[in-house]
């Protein structure tokens, strides 16, 4: 006679079989784990393979370089992590970086008496392609976004701004608030804005509008500017492309 | 690192503005002393080199307010009255300037010193085989031999104060002539 199970035995059965399950749950997941552990390991070893290889294709090309970091990024290797690490020895991308770091410092400190501190990416990007000389021929802005990224652990004050059309590097410790970016980004293409200007487009209060303009006046990064109209212009140098010089130069022979 | 302030490019006069001078605000004095401080250095800067490039030593006020030294018609934009007379100031507390007047509406400007224009002299007199021997002021400015020479042209009280200067150092002594105006004084070098 069929009996079913009950009782004791049928409550031990299922802890039995539970824990079998839980035991065989646990080895699937662990043999998933060691081929995708394995998997990774090998694709970590092909891009160090791939790295080494193209040491200097990295050193040399920006696109290249942002397409490997990219490549980094999705295994979660950071090249720049530490400056000791095999990615740092084997490549030297490390140093790129860190030698970045210290050539936007000096450039920045040298552009400081005349921007007050506020540098286009643009601009500085020109300024370290000409310092660079034949080591560096090519420095894309991405770099440089990296570069800073890694001065900020150095609290020195340095931090890239956002802007419609590029970034802006600040040079200069002081948080800049929403406002001021704001106002930076008003000012963007011009190079200077007004307090009638924020009112109009950001809906600001002339008291705001002011406040926020002296501020960067007092910080050293705006000039006023009394013969522009009826009322003062706030410019800012860092913002300001500067003419050609011959092109000055014919125009005033003319 | 590299001067904001290019300064002259070549010969012929060629003179090529700083980006200042391209930069509406810098002819409104900044209400920031710091920025101020900057600004008057590069308009500074900038009259010395201007005089230097032209070759000039004076400075009329009243022509100044309408030169385009202090005014840029491309950007329309002067520098105000106030503005010059704090660049000048600046400028004289330096020794650069020194008033003609006492209304102050000429003053001299010195964009190189009497030493220093005394030294190029006394340089060229060594060079030239004019040490211990009499040379006249005139033959010094406009002279055949000195035609190549940075001074030449140079004006008269600006000469009459290099002498002096080498003068006070022993290198020369200066020889008074007859006119009241000092022109056909003389100099000897010492070698």
């Amino acid at each position: 006679m069929a009996r079913r199970r009950a009782g004791i035995g049928a409550i031990n059965k299922g802890k039995i079989d539970k824990g079998r399950y839980s035991a065989k749950a646990t080895e699937i997941g662990e043999l998933e784990l060691s081929h995708v552990s394995g998997q990774l390991d090998t694709f970590r070893k092909q891009l160090e393979a791939f790295a080494t290889k193209h040491k200097s294709e990295i050193r040399k090309n920006a696109e290249f370089r942002g397409h490997f970091q990219q490549m980094c990024a999705r295994i979660g290797v950071d090249p720049l992590a530490s400056s000791k690490g095999f990615w740092a020895q084997t490549l030297g991308v490390g140093d790129f970086y860190y030698e970045l770091g210290v050539q936007i410092i000096e450039i920045c400190l040298a552009s400081r008496e005349r921007n007050g501190g506020l540098m286009s990416f643009h601009d500085l990007q020109r300024k370290v392609l000409a310092t660079s000389g034949k080591t560096r021929q090519d420095v894309s802005e991405d770099d440089l976004a990296r570069a800073i990224k890694k001065l900020k652990i150095l609290g020195a004050g340095f931090a890239v701004i956002p802007m419609k059309g590029g970034r802006l590097v600040q040079s200069v410790p002081g948080e800049l608030n929403m406002d001021h970016t704001a106002v930076l980004q008003k000012a963007e293409g011009s190079a200077h804005t007004s307090v009638c200007e924020l009112v109009k487009e950001l809906g600001w209060t002339e008291v705001r509008a002011k406040s926020i303009l002296d501020h960067l006046v007092h910080e050293g990064m705006a000039w006023v500017d009394d013969q522009g109209g009826p009322e003062r212009l706030y410019w800012f140098p860092g913002l300001f492309e500067t003419r050609d010089p011959s092109a000055s130069l014919s125009s005033l022979r003319m | 690192m590299t001067s904001s302030l290019r300064s002259l490019s070549g010969g012929g006069g060629g003179f090529t503005w700083p980006w200042q001078y391209y930069f509406p605000p810098f002819f409104t004095v900044q209400v920031n002393s710091d920025t101020r401080a900057k600004q008057l250095e590069a308009w500074c800067r900038l009259v010395l080199d201007y005089h230097r490039a032209h070759k000039s030593y004076v400075l009329d006020i009243s022509e100044a307010q309408s030169s385009q030294l202090f005014s840029n018609q491309d950007i329309n934009r002067r520098l105000p009255p106030e503005g010059i007379d704090l660049v000048l100031k600046t400028l004289e507390s330096r020794g650069n300037v020194e008033w003609q007047n006492s209304e102050k509406s000429r003053c001299l400007v010195m964009w190189r010193s009497p030493r220093e224009w005394g030294e190029l002299i006394y340089k060229w007199a060594q060079a030239s085989g004019h040490g211990n021997s009499v040379c006249t002021l005139y033959e010094l400015h406009s002279g055949e031999d000195t035609t190549e020479e940075e001074f030449c042209g140079i004006e008269l009280w600006v000469l009459q104060r290099s002498i002096q200067a080498l003068a006070r150092e022993g290198k020369a002594e200066l020889i008074p002539g007859d006119s009241a105006d000092g022109s056909d004084a003389g100099v000897k070098f010492f070698s």
